[in-house]
């Protein structure tokens, strides 16, 4: 699915250059679920950036789909990333202002899809991820599984391929981390690529390999059995 | 502690220079109208409240019909006749006083000067209490006694005792100076005027003006000028009601039908208000308004500076939740930021004194006002309003700001409020909704102006020089050699005499009929006494029959022969109602001039219609005749390529005729332009306060798209991963920022065009009502905000969503 060859990442502020990512080689194939693990500021973030498209390398390559998209613009990765790329943040990042299913809605409206259709596909997701009796409230009256969980409805209602979860359990109690955990494991059985960034080992055991990061270089990778 | 403050303060501001420059803007301008708004109020409520009786003397103002199509709803005087009136029948009233300004030529030993009189009742000393130097209050009770002021005595007489000296009116009527009073202050009704300033500098008894001028005053009923007041002082029992009521019965009784079509009521008014008189012509209470307007405009400044400022302190809450950690209580933290407010206004305010001290002057200039700013007087009043400006301004974010949980605001997950945001759209919509109105209107009456100064171009009113103050005995035996010293004068294309000269704003006018002996129902025509080179001179073609002749005796107006050839207009044709100016040639029309008789006048020629006041006026039926007497003026009319020497040379030729006089030359245009400056003077400052408005307008919406740019970045981060592409966002956040704006464009051309119908409701040659620029103006406003919010919109649309949802 995508390949990273000789990934760099450098950070330049008026004297110092920071190297975030360092010659970072990574293969993920379609329908792996992949951990990565490391201290704070070893590149994680900065990887899934990058990985998302989020975030130009500096130097190297990356494959996305046999398609090297390193030196791609703004707006060609912008294309590339809504069509393929769906997310999911620590801090759930869903709109105050829009209720449960437009915020899920919210994806489909850059894709050119008639409005039949997307209310359709929001009323699926919705019930998938369990959240259809709360379409209609505002995001700050669910509780924190909730909002996550409409944030991975989002993630995957216009039919991507790979979800990038950057720290999806970190803002949830234990019994809410398990629930969205699970969902995540339930979709890469349905067949979707996830990358995931966590700092927890339990969440890291859903995965089947885990990449472990230290100060931008990949120090071990471990397959699950 | 203090300092530390300040020093704070001043840093914050070096560092967001560009939020501290608009801050500083925005609050002068709200500051300097304010400011404005107070200084003139002030001004006009202190006018005259020096008089001792300032609050029982009175004037007595005509109400103007509204049919008589002069473009104004009141004038400041009555005619001389009612004075007299008053005295004979109310004994109540204690004393009246009627003024009346004549131009004349005084000579004082060799010396000649053109010098405004004021000629009055003897009372009016009693009512005024006017401070003398020489002399007493009796000295108008004389014929010939004359009161001036020290600026007069000193211009005159020098340094000495001026009491029993003479002058000389147009070398025939002496009189003797009897006293002498001290300047009066600039804020008086005597000194300030709008159109003509003609200070009070020497006072004449009324009954000398019939000795020397042949006008006679108490039995007037045709003659009403600008200026020309009549006092009343009531005893403290009787009030401005009662004066009204008596006025009242004194209209019906008295006034003869006739004179009831330009005045249609009399109206009582106390003195102390004589100088707002020219905001009551226009029907509004300007100068309520201006202050009303001062103190709105002041609270959107400030509001517009909460809104920025709230916008911008988010950006520091990781600063005060640090501070909150390192121990800084709610006092401090309020403290430092209300300093910081307070150094803001503090600059505002020196920045808008310096903008009043440049407004000031152009605008007494254009008013002949003497608004001046007093700083020592002011002090107290201008630093109250710094602090309460500051202070006001600053509170909200700084309330905002010191209340939130530094953990909170350490984390960065503090809400941003967006309940109230929906007033702040509206003060927007509402500053948008003023401004574009007043653009709108400013374009109208823009368009209307030039329309007035294009069919102005009718007369070529650069090319013709006219000469004033001929119509003096003396000087009429010469008037022949004039015309013929100054056609010899090379480029010199022509000359005429006449009575009146176009775009002078008085008229004079006869009641006529068709029908000899039956003048129940007559007609009202202007007329005018020219020469036989006027058409000529004025390009005014003579559509039928011929124009006015020296050959022809019956072409002179002679009194006693009672007949008289006269040419007309095309309007007076239709009045008379022939078919064609064909047709009218020889008929006749008559004039009842009381005890001189029936006058009959023949019409012998028809000019095309020409509008000769102008302005704001429709062309009126004229008749034109010949007098070989009481020509006022000379219009001489100059070749197009002539050199600037050629009016050395008129000048030169002058001397030579009249020694005696002072030549009082200008160029027609001068005429033109003497009131066309009213008109000038309301575009000028409407475009002035749509200036102002529309600065502040975007402010208000820099503000708001800044306060918005700092609430959306989190969803604009959102929508960008999920597809979203910059123009996509873009679009979005333009239709945002436009919103408030969009709704205000229709409300604001609704009030534009309203506001711009009245105002072309005073001319007669109307503009049609400007679709184009009404729609142009909202465009504009529209335009404008993007132009304002472009900047922001464009940075948050491109910045890369991960800095917008990190969570670290």
């Amino acid at each position: 699915m995508l390949k990273l060859q000789d990934l760099t990442k450098a950070y330049r502020t008026d004297e110092v250059e920071t190297v975030a990512l360092n010659n970072v080689n990574i293969e993920i194939d379609h329908g792996e679920f992949v951990a990565i693990m490391g201290p704070s500021g070893c590149g994680k973030s900065t990887l899934l950036n990058i990985v998302g498209m989020l975030d130009t390398p500096t130097s190297g390559h990356y494959y996305f789909k046999n398609e090297d998209v390193a030196g791609y613009s703004e707006a060609q990765l912008g294309v590339i990333r809504k069509q393929h790329i769906g997310f999911i943040f620590q801090s759930f990042n869903l709109i105050d202002e829009l209720s449960v299913a437009e915020n899920i809605e919210l994806a489909l409206l850059y894709h050119d899809i008639p409005a039949s259709e997307r209310k359709e596909r929001v009323a699926t997701v919705m019930d998938k991820v369990g959240i259809a009796h709360r379409a209609k409230h505002m995001p700050s009256q669910l509780s924190g599984g909730q909002q996550q969980r409409v944030a991975v409805a989002r993630a995957v209602v216009g039919n991507q391929s790979m979800i990038l979860a950057d720290e999806p359990t970190g803002n949830l109690d234990t019994a809410h981390g398990q629930e969205v955990m699970g969902m995540l494991q339930k979709l890469n059985e349905e067949g979707t690529t996830i990358v995931m960034v966590t700092h927890s080992p339990s969440h890291a055991d859903y995965a089947r390999r885990t990449i472990n990061l230290l100060d931008g270089h990949v120090v071990t990778e471990s397959m699950r059995a | 502690m203090f300092n530390n403050y300040i020093k704070i303060a001043i840093r914050s501001i070096a560092k967001n220079k560009l939020y501290a420059t608009i801050n500083i803007l925005g609050l002068s301008m709200g500051l300097a109208i304010y400011l404005f708004g107070g200084l003139l109020a002030d001004y006009e409520y202190s006018h005259d409240a020096f008089f001792e009786n300032s609050n029982r003397i009175y004037t007595i103002r005509g109400k103007v019909n509204s049919d008589a199509n002069v473009g104004v709803g009141q004038i400041d005087g009555v005619q001389s006749a009612v004075g007299p009136l008053i005295k004979a029948e109310l004994n109540e009233v204690e004393y009246v006083a009627r003024t009346k300004i004549r131009e004349f030529l005084i000579s004082v030993g060799e010396d000649n000067y053109y010098q405004n009189l004021r000629f009055a009742d003897p009372e009016i000393m009693e009512i005024f209490n006017f401070e003398f130097v020489y002399g007493d209050k009796s000295a108008l009770q004389s014929s010939t006694g004359i009161v001036i002021t020290e600026t007069i005595a000193k211009k005159y007489f020098g340094d000495e005792n001026p009491i029993g000296k003479t002058i000389t009116l147009d070398h025939e009527h002496d009189l003797t100076v009897a006293a002498q009073i001290r300047d009066l202050p600039a804020n008086s009704h005597f000194n300030s005027q709008i159109i003509l300033s003609r200070p009070l500098d020497i006072l004449v008894p009324m009954n000398a003006m019939e000795r020397i001028t042949d006008f006679v005053p108490d039995t007037n009923w045709g003659n009403t000028s600008m200026g020309d007041l009549t006092y009343v002082l009531l005893p403290i029992s009787l009030d401005q009601e009662w004066l009204q009521t008596q006025m009242d019965g004194i209209f019906e009784r008295h006034v003869p039908d006739d004179q009831r079509q330009l005045l249609d009521g009399f109206l009582v008014r106390l003195m102390i208000d004589a100088n707002t008189a020219i905001w009551d012509m226009l029907g509004i209470p300007v100068i309520t308004v201006v202050e009303i307007l001062g103190f709105m405009v002041l609270i959107i400044a400030c509001v517009n500076y909460t809104n920025l400022a709230t916008a911008q302190s988010m950006g520091r809450a990781r600063e005060v939740g640090l501070r909150k950690t390192l121990g800084a209580g709610p006092v401090q933290l309020l403290a430092q930021f209300i300093i910081e407010s307070l150094t803001i206004t503090f600059f505002a305010m020196a920045l808008a004194l310096v903008v009043l001290e440049m407004i000031i002057p152009l605008f007494n200039s254009a008013t002949g006002k003497i608004l001046a700013m007093n700083y020592i007087d002011t002090l107290p009043w201008l630093l109250m309003t710094t602090i309460i400006v500051g202070v006001l301004a600053g509170s909200y974010p700084a309330y905002l700001i010191t209340k939130t949980n530094p953990i909170e605001a350490l984390r960065d997950t503090a809400r941003k409020g967006g309940s109230a945001s929906w007033v702040r759209a509206s003060m927007i919509g509402f500053q948008f909704t003023l401004s574009v109105s007043i653009l709108a209107s400013v374009l109208v009456v823009y368009a209307q102006n030039k329309q007035v100064e294009e069919s102005s171009n009718i007369f070529p009113k650069d090319q013709i020089y006219t000469l004033d103050r001929l119509n003096v005995e003396q000087m009429e035996d010469r008037h022949e050699v004039l015309r013929n010293e100054i056609l010899n004068i090379p480029y010199v294309e022509d000359f005429t005499f006449s009575s009146q000269v176009p775009y002078e704003q008085t008229s004079s006018t006869i009641n006529a009929s068709k029908i000899l002996n039956d003048f129940d129902a007559t007609i009202v025509f202007n007329q005018l006494n020219i020469d036989h080179h006027f058409a000529d001179t004025y390009d005014i073609p003579i559509v039928a029959g011929r124009n006015i002749s020296r050959d022809i005796a019956m072409d002179t107006h002679i009194r006693e022969r009672g007949a008289v050839n006269t040419l007309v207009n095309e309007m007076t044709v239709k009045e008379l109602g022939f078919a064609s100016a064909e047709d009218a040639i020889g008929q006749v029309f008559y004039e009842d001039e009381g005890e001189r008789g029936i006058t009959t006048y023949t019409i012998v020629g028809v000019m095309a219609d020409r509008n000769i006041l102008g302005l704001f006026n429709v062309v009126k039926p004229f008749f034109f005749f010949m007098r070989d007497a009481s020509y006022r003026l000379a219009s001489i009319k100059i070749s197009q390529n002539a050199p600037a020497s050629v009016v050395q040379d008129i000048e030169d030729a002058w001397e030579n005729v009249y020694p005696d006089y002072p030549m009082q030359g200008k160029f027609l245009d001068e005429t033109f332009q003497a009131t066309y400056i009213i008109f000038e003077m309301a575009t000028k400052s409407l475009a002035t306060f749509a200036i102002f408005a529309l600065f502040l307008a975007s402010i208000g919406l820099f503000g708001l798209a800044a306060f918005m740019a700092e609430q959306k970045t989190k969803e604009i981060g959102i929508r960008k991963v999920l597809g979203a592409s910059n123009n996509q966002i873009l679009k979005l956040l333009i239709w945002q920022f436009s919103k408030p704006v969009l709704w205000a464009t229709p409300i604001a051309l609704g009030l534009a065009y309203f506001a711009s119908s009245t105002y072309l409701e005073f001319f007669a040659e109307r503009i049609g009502l400007p679709y184009g620029m009404l729609i142009g103006a909202g465009v504009g406003g529209l335009l404008l905000s993007w132009v304002t919010v472009a900047t922001h919109a464009f940075n948050i649309a491109k910045t890369n969503p991960i800095n917008a949802l990190h969570y670290e």
